[in-house]
C-alpha cells in the first residue's frame, strides 16, 4: 500500500507541473494586450508599458513563467491584475464558501440519491423504478439555471418564504451559516443535478451486487433481508460512488458559475470565469493550479479510498 | 467609457430638494435646480441599501494610480471628497455652484489665469479647507501625473505653468496657454478633488505630517505611502487617513466583496447635511440576481433595472418602487475603421456612411430594443441631457433620420447597382462626383464586418436591427461577437501612422458601447486626428480646427460649428446611447431628478417620509 501511495503522489506531482505549464502557455496565448484589455481601449501607449512593467509583461514568456514557479513556490499566486487584490486572498476568501455551498448540495444529494438507487435496484424493472427514474432525469436534464428561477419565482417573488439569494455582505463561511435561510434555495438547485448521477449510479451497481453469488448465498443461509443490504450490498455497491464523490472534488473547487451568478454568491466558478474574461491571468493560474491540483486529489483520495473499500485492489497494486 | 459603473452607482443624483425644516436642522433647502417635491413628512434617521452590480471597488485614494481601471472606486470616493467642481445641477450638464468647493472661480489675461477662490468649508477634523489642500494635490499630481488615471495628455497638471497661493482661501493657477473656459472649468477642475494636506502629507503611518509634498521626492515618497494605503482593503474603514473628509459622508463599513457602508460626516460644510442615518451599498454578482432581490421586495431600496428587464417595472411599481431614468453621460456608435485593407477604402466615403446612417433606424432601436430608455443618438451630443450643448441641427433630428430611399437614391447616384435585400456592387468605378469613388473597383460589393462584444442581450438586438435595416439598402453586415475585454485587446488603433498593420487587418465595423463625456462634450481626445480615442483613423483638418476651437478658443458659437460638422461627416455612425433605469422605494423622497454626471448617488438629500422607513 505504501508503495502505491509513492507511486500515484508522484504521478499528481508530474500532472499539477504539466497543468502549470500548459495553462501558462495557454493563457499567454490569449492574442491581443492584456494591458489594454484591463486599462480599456484609450490607454495610452506610456499607459500600457507602465502596466507591463508594474506586472513583468514585457519579459520574455520563458523569464515570466520562471518567476511564476519561484512565486508559486513561495506561497505567492501573484496580483490581480483587476481586483488589485493577492490572488491567494481572493481564492481564500472564496473556496471555503464554494466547499461549503456545493458539500452541503453534494451531501444533500448523496442522501437522498444512494437510498433512492437502493429503491430502485430493488424494484428494478418495476413502474416505481420507472417513475422514480424519470423524475430525476426530468430535473437532471432541466437546465440549472432554469430550476433556480424557477425555485426563486415560486418561494421567493410569490410566496416569500425563501431569500432568493445571499445578501451582498457575506464574506465568510460564519456568515453562510448565519443567513441559512439563504442557503435553501442554492443547496437544492445543485443537489437536484447530483441526485439522478448518484442514484443511477447507485441502481446499476446494487442490481449488478444483486445478482452475485454472495448475496444469493447469504440469502440462502437466511441472513435477514436488512443485514443483506446494509452489510453486504451496500459496502459493495456504494465503491463507484466513492469515485464520484473524488471526482467531485475539483467541482467543488471550481466552483459553480451559473448557481453563484443567480444566488449572488461570488465564488470560484464566478472569479474563474470573469477572470478568463478579463485576461486577468494571474487569477486564471491560480484558480486553474489549484484546480488542478484538486483534481489529481480528489483521484487520489478515491483511488485510495477504493483500494481500503475493495482488499483486492490494493492487493492487486503492491 | 466602456466600463459603466453598472446600475445604481452609474450617475444618478439625487438634487431634488425642497424644504425640511421640520426635521431637526437639516436646512436641505437646495441643491441645485432639483424641483421634485416630496410627498409626506420627512423623517430623520433611516437607513437605504442600494444595489451595485459587479461592483468592486478596491482603491480609496482619490487619485488612482494609472493601472488601476476600476470605475467603482469613484462611487466609495466621491461621498467623502468631492470634486473642486462639482458636476451637475439637477438634470443640467452644468457645474453646481451651491456644492462645488469653490465661491468664486475668474478668469483673466487672455483665459490663462485662473483665481479661484475657496468657501469657508472644513475637513472633518475641524481643519478649515485651504489654497494648502489645492497647492498639496497639485504638487502630488505634478510629480506622478503619469501614475495617475485620470490624466490626460497636456492637461491638468501638466498645463500649469505655475500655482500662487496670496491667502489661504485663493488659488490662482496660471495655465501655460489660453483655454476655452467652459471647457477647461467643465473638464478639467471637474476632476480633481481636493486633499487634506494637514492629515495626509506623510510618508508613513507612524510619521509625522510635514509639507514633503513640497519636494519632487517628498511627492513620490507621500504618493507611494497614500498609494499603498489606499489599495489596502483592509483598513479602508479603519485607517485614519480615509477618516478626514470633506464631503458628506465618511466609510464606516467597508468589506473586500464590495458591501460598504456610509455614515454621515457630522462636520459637513456643505449646503446638504445627511439627513439619512446610514448608506448601505450591497453587491451583486449579476443583475438576475438583483431583479430576483427586487421581485422578492426584500431589502433593495434603490436599484438599477436592466433593460432587458424594463418589462417587470409595472410589478416592481406594485411592490412599492418608483421609476426614474437618467441619460448616460455619452455617445453610442458604430466605429469605422478607415484604414482596413478591405473595408477602409469604402469607409472613406462619405456618401457611404451617409447611406449607412440613413439606413439605422434609431427611433425603432431606442423603441423596440432600449424600451424607449435611451437617447436618440441624432449626432456627438446627446439631445436628452445636453440642453446648452445641443445645436438646433441636433434638436430637430440630426442630418441623417432614417430614410432607405434617401440611402439607396444617393448609392445609385454613386453607380451602385443597388439590391435591397441583398448585396449592392459598384458598377461605375472612377473618381468622378458620380462614380463609386477612388480605389472603389467595378463589381465591390458593399459589405462589411461589424464585431461587436457579446453578452449583452441589447447589443445583440440592436446590431441585429442594423443589420436589418441596412440590407434594405443593399448593404450587406455579418455579425461577429467576442467578449468584450477581448474585443478591447485585440482592437489596434488604426490611423495613417499604424497603417498597414496587423491588428488593422482583422475588423471592419465596431461597436463595444459607448465614449463616455464628461459634462463638456467636446469631440477632443475623440476625434481629432491622432486622438487617442480615435482607434479607426478619421482624419479632418476641418474637424482639428473646430475641436481646437472648443478647447482653446473663446467663440461661443464654436461648439455648434464643431458639433453640427460632426454630426454631418460621420467619424463615427451615430446610434442611440440607452439610458439606466433605476427604481426606489416610493417612500424614498428627494430622488429625482437624477443627475448625469455625479457617478454615483447623492444620498445626503434623500430622506423617508413618515409613511414609513
Amino acid at each position: 500500500m505504501t508503495w502505491y501511495l509513492v507511486r500515484r503522489i508522484g504521478q499528481s506531482v508530474a500532472v499539477v507541473i504539466g497543468v502549470m505549464i500548459l495553462t501558462f502557455i495557454l493563457v499567454h496565448l490569449e492574442p491581443g494586450s492584456t494591458a489594454k484589455a484591463v486599462l480599456g481601449l484609450k490607454a495610452t501607449p506610456a499607459r500600457i508599458a507602465l502596466f507591463d512593467n508594474t506586472y513583468g509583461l514585457n519579459r520574455p514568456l520563458p523569464v515570466q513563467f520562471w518567476l511564476y514557479c519561484d512565486h508559486v513556490l513561495h506561497g505567492n499566486f501573484g496580483v490581480s491584475y483587476t481586483a488589485g487584490q493577492p490572488v491567494s486572498s481572493l481564492i481564500a476568501q472564496r473556496l471555503p464558501r464554494d466547499a461549503v455551498l456545493l458539500g452541503a448540495s453534494t451531501l444533500l444529494a448523496l442522501i437522498i440519491g444512494v437510498p433512492m438507487g437502493l429503491y430502485q435496484a430493488l424494484h428494478h424493472g418495476t413502474v416505481r423504478d420507472d417513475v422514480v427514474a424519470g423524475t430525476w432525469f426530468t430535473l437532471y436534464s432541466a437546465p440549472d439555471f432554469m430550476e433556480a428561477l424557477l425555485l426563486i419565482a415560486i418561494f421567493s417573488v410569490h410566496f416569500h418564504i425563501l431569500q432568493p439569494n445571499f445578501p451582498g455582505g457575506i464574506t465568510s463561511v460564519g456568515g453562510l451559516f448565519g443567513d441559512l435561510n439563504a442557503m435553501v434555495l442554492p443547496v437544492v438547485v445543485l443537489a437536484i443535478n447530483s441526485v439522478a448521477g448518484f442514484s443511477q449510479y447507485m441502481r446499476s451497481s446494487a442490481i449488478e451486487e444483486l445478482a452475485q453469488d454472495y448475496i444469493r448465498t447469504a440469502r440462502a443461509k437466511g441472513v435477514r433481508q436488512r443485514v443483506i443490504f446494509t452489510r453486504h450490498l451496500l459496502r459493495n455497491a456504494v465503491l463507484p460512488i466513492v469515485t464520484i464523490l473524488g471526482l467531485s472534488l475539483p467541482d467543488i473547487v471550481a466552483g459553480a458559475v451559473i448557481a453563484e451568478a443567480i444566488f449572488n454568491f461570488p465564488g470560484m466558478g464566478l472569479l474563474f470565469w470573469q477572470s478568463a474574461l478579463s485576461h486577468d491571468f494571474p487569477v486564471m493560474l491560480g484558480a486553474t493550479l489549484i484546480i488542478g491540483v484538486a483534481t489529481v486529489l480528489g483521484n487520489l483520495v478515491a483511488d485510495v479510498a477504493y483500494g481500503i473499500l475493495d482488499p483486492r485492489i490494493r492487493h492487486a497494486a503492491t | 467609457m466602456h466600463r459603466t459603473h453598472r446600475l445604481v452607482a452609474a450617475a444618478v443624483a439625487a438634487l431634488a430638494l425642497t424644504t425640511l425644516a421640520a426635521c431637526g436642522g437639516g436646512s436641505v433647502a437646495k441643491v441645485g435646480g432639483g424641483n421634485s417635491a416630496p410627498t409626506g413628512k420627512p423623517e430623520k434617521g433611516g437607513t437605504v441599501t442600494l444595489a451595485e452590480v459587479g461592483a468592486s471597488p478596491n482603491d480609496i485614494f482619490p487619485l488612482l494610480p494609472a493601472t488601476n481601471s476600476n470605475g467603482y472606486n469613484g462611487d466609495l470616493t466621491l461621498g467623502s471628497w468631492p470634486w473642486l467642481v462639482y458636476s451637475g445641477d439637477g438634470a443640467n450638464s452644468v457645474p453646481n455652484p451651491q456644492e462645488s468647493l469653490y465661491s468664486s472661480l475668474k478668469w483673466s489675461d487672455g483665459d490663462k489665469v485662473i483665481t479661484i477662490v475657496l468657501k469657508p468649508w472644513k475637513w472633518s477634523d475641524g481643519t478649515p479647507i485651504t489654497s494648502r489642500d489645492f497647492t498639496f494635490v497639485y504638487n502630488l499630481l505634478k510629480t506622478n501625473y503619469n501614475d495617475w488615471f485620470d490624466y490626460v495628455d497636456g492637461l491638468f497638471p501638466v498645463d500649469v505653468a505655475s500655482v500662487a497661493t496670496p491667502n489661504a482661501s485663493t488659488v490662482v493657477i496660471n495655465l501655460t496657454r489660453s483655454y476655452n473656459p467652459q471647457f477647461y472649468v467643465d473638464n478639467v477642475l471637474a476632476t480633481i478633488p481636493l486633499l487634506p494636506q494637514q492629515a495626509w502629507d506623510k510618508t508613513s503611518s507612524t510619521g509625522p505630517v510635514g509639507d514633503y509634498d513640497q519636494t519632487a521626492s517628498g511627492a513620490k515618497a507621500v504618493w507611494n505611502f497614500l498609494q499603498a494605503q489606499g489599495a489596502d482593503m483592509g483598513t479602508f474603514a479603519t485607517n485614519p487617513l480615509w477618516q478626514v473628509v470633506d464631503g458628506p459622508w465618511k466609510l464606516s463599513q467597508f468589506q473586500s466583496s464590495g458591501y460598504y457602508s456610509w455614515v454621515p460626516n457630522t462636520n459637513y460644510s456643505g449646503p446638504d447635511k445627511p439627513i439619512l442615518s446610514k448608506v448601505i451599498w450591497t453587491p451583486f454578482t449579476t443583475d438576475t440576481a438583483e431583479m430576483d432581490t427586487l421581485r422578492s421586495n426584500t431589502t433593495l431600496d434603490i436599484a438599477g433595472v436592466p433593460l432587458n428587464d424594463v418589462r417587470q417595472i409595472p410589478a416592481l411599481e406594485a411592490e412599492g418602487y418608483s421609476v426614474a431614468q437618467v441619460p448616460n453621460p455619452g455617445v453610442a456608435e458604430i466605429l469605422p475603421n478607415f484604414y482596413n485593407p478591405t473595408a477602409g477604402p469604402l469607409l472613406r466615403l462619405l456618401y457611404i456612411r451617409q447611406a449607412m446612417e440613413y439606413l439605422i433606424n434609431r427611433p425603432q432601436i431606442v423603441s423596440k430594443v432600449f424600451a424607449g430608455y435611451a437617447d436618440p443618438g441624432n449626432g456627438p451630443v446627446p439631445v436628452l441631457y445636453g440642453q446648452q450643448f445641443d445645436s438646433p441641427l441636433e434638436k430637430t433630428g440630426g442630418p441623417y433620420q432614417y430614410s432607405p430611399t434617401k440611402a439607396i437614391a444617393l448609392l445609385k447616384a454613386h453607380g451602385w447597382k443597388v439590391v435591397p435585400g441583398g448585396t449592392d456592387t459598384c458598377v461605375r468605378p472612377g473618381a468622378a462626383a458620380s462614380d463609386c469613388g477612388t480605389g472603389i473597383k467595378a463589381g465591390t460589393p458593399l459589405t462589411f464586418q461589424l464585431l461587436f462584444g457579446s453578452g449583452t442581450a441589447s447589443f445583440d438586438q440592436q446590431n441585429a436591427a442594423f443589420q436589418s435595416t441596412e440590407s434594405l439598402g443593399g448593404v450587406k453586415i455579418t455579425l461577429k461577437s467576442e467578449p468584450f475585454n477581448t474585443l478591447v485587446a485585440t482592437t489596434g488603433t488604426c490611423n495613417a501612422q499604424s497603417h498597414p498593420a496587423a491588428t488593422c487587418d482583422d475588423w471592419q465595423l465596431e461597436q463595444y458601447g459607448y465614449n463616455e463625456y464628461l459634462m463638456d462634450p467636446s469631440g477632443a481626445g475623440e476625434f481629432n486626428t491622432d486622438a487617442n480615442g480615435n482607434y479607426g483613423g478619421y482624419s479632418s483638418p476641418e474637424m482639428d480646427k473646430l475641436i481646437d476651437a472648443t478647447e482653446y478658443g473663446s467663440s461661443s458659437a464654436a461648439f455648434f460649428a464643431y458639433e453640427d460638422y460632426a454630426a454631418e461627416q460621420l467619424p463615427l455612425l451615430w446610434l442611440p446611447n440607452a439610458s439606466f433605469v433605476f427604481v426606489y422605494k416610493s417612500n424614498l423622497a428627494g430622488v429625482t431628478p437624477l443627475n448625469p454626471f455625479s457617478g454615483l448617488l447623492n444620498p445626503e438629500v434623500w430622506y423617508y417620509t413618515k409613511s414609513g422607513s
